[in-house]
């Protein structure tokens, strides 16, 4: 549930890093499952800078929304527009077909502040 | 109580507040209670008529024209909060609680039914049968609704909240799809009643409520009292 070559961060977002100094990000299954069913994501454009620790978009179940919040910062260089049509992607795929934006980053000594797979299980399970 | 809980303190506005002024209100205080600056906070207000469209509402679930909404003097208002279109007006209990949710395990699901389970226990008191919808957050009687629910939370604390409805003008709501779903009706406590029920009756039972079922103790803002009495 909890891939060990992931990144992890406080707001339960995961990054993947990728060739060329490119990140995956997406949300943890923690989150997808406290969410439960996933009906709207609104993701960036390409071309947006995000920010470390920054909402880079919004997510909706149960008629709340919440913040996304990037785990690193750069540009974003992909999106998964699949979401606009298939939302549950998120829910049921949370790593794989659920990922969210691809980002170039811009400063990657930042995901040394990003957690482990075991402390995000630790942090989880406080 | 948890070991936590430092209780709510509760703000009741005696006039009507414009929606905006009150979404920038729970801003800020949103911040402080991120920040640990204050406790949980509860606002309770009515707004003066506004239309509201949730962060991926659709504007095509108001089905009034600009025109007619002018005419009416209602005013519209694209906002950040889930769900789709809703009115609110006179008549009409707004409650918004900023909650710390990271001390209530992060749970918006639980944080939402203890919401519908507050209003559900006010109009049991008024020997109202309400209950839930499994699909849709809020609260209904048979098929009609009386309260809605839309929320944010922000690095896990609340904002937006619920609207009881207790004797808005219901023909208002003709003007939209609540929630964007076909065939809802809206109601609301003195239409189920066919009497009068006085805000401040609603008020009580709600906080007492509250402080119930989120096992908190609610302290009402200095100067209530002459508050209650425009109620």
């Amino acid at each position: 549930m909890y891939p060990s070559e992931l990144k992890y961060s406080t707001e339960h977002t995961w990054l993947k890093l990728e060739g060329d100094n490119k990140g995956r990000v997406g949300i943890t299954y923690h989150h997808q499952n406290q969410l439960k069913q996933v009906v709207f994501v609104e993701l960036p454009e390409i071309g947006t800078e995000v920010t470390q620790m920054e909402p880079f978009g919004v997510i909706e179940s149960s008629k709340a929304t919440n913040d996304l919040y990037s785990p690193a910062g750069g540009t974003v260089v992909e999106v998964n527009h699949s979401l606009e049509a298939k939302p549950g992607l998120v829910n049921h795929d949370p790593y794989g077909e659920g990922w969210m934006i691809v980002i170039d980053l811009s400063n990657p000594d930042e995901l040394d502040s990003l957690m482990s797979a075991e402390e995000y299980i630790a942090l989880i399970t406080q | 109580m948890t070991s936590l809980d430092k209780g709510m303190l509760c703000f009741v506005y005696p006039v009507l507040v414009n929606y905006s002024d009150a979404y920038h209100l729970q801003r800020r205080l949103l911040r402080s209670r991120l920040e640990g600056q204050i406790a949980n906070t509860l606002l309770l207000m009515e707004h003066s008529p506004t239309i509201t469209i949730g962060k991926f509402g659709k504007l095509e679930n108001v089905l009034a024209s600009p025109v007619q909404l002018e005419a009416e003097g209602i005013s519209l208002v694209f906002t950040d909060r889930g769900g789709d279109v809703t009115y609110h007006g006179p008549g009409q209990l707004i409650g918004y609680p900023i909650i710390d949710l990271r001390e209530r395990a992060r749970d918006i699901h639980k944080y939402i039914h203890d919401l519908e389970e507050v209003i559900i226990r006010v109009l049991g008191s008024f020997s109202i049968g309400a209950g839930r919808d499994r699909r849709h957050a809020g609260v209904w009687v048979k098929d009609e609704a009386v309260a809605a629910i839309g929320l944010k939370i922000k690095r896990g604390v609340s904002m937006h909240g619920f609207a009881l409805n207790v004797n808005p003008n219901l023909a208002h709501f003709s003007l939209i799809k609540p929630c964007g779903l076909t065939d809802n009706k809206a109601t609301s406590i003195c239409r189920l009643l066919d009497r009068d029920v006085p805000m401040g009756a609603v008020i009580e039972r709600l906080l007492a409520y509250f402080s119930e079922v989120f096992d908190t103790e609610i302290k009402l803002a200095p100067g209530l009292d002459s508050v209650r009495s425009c109620l």
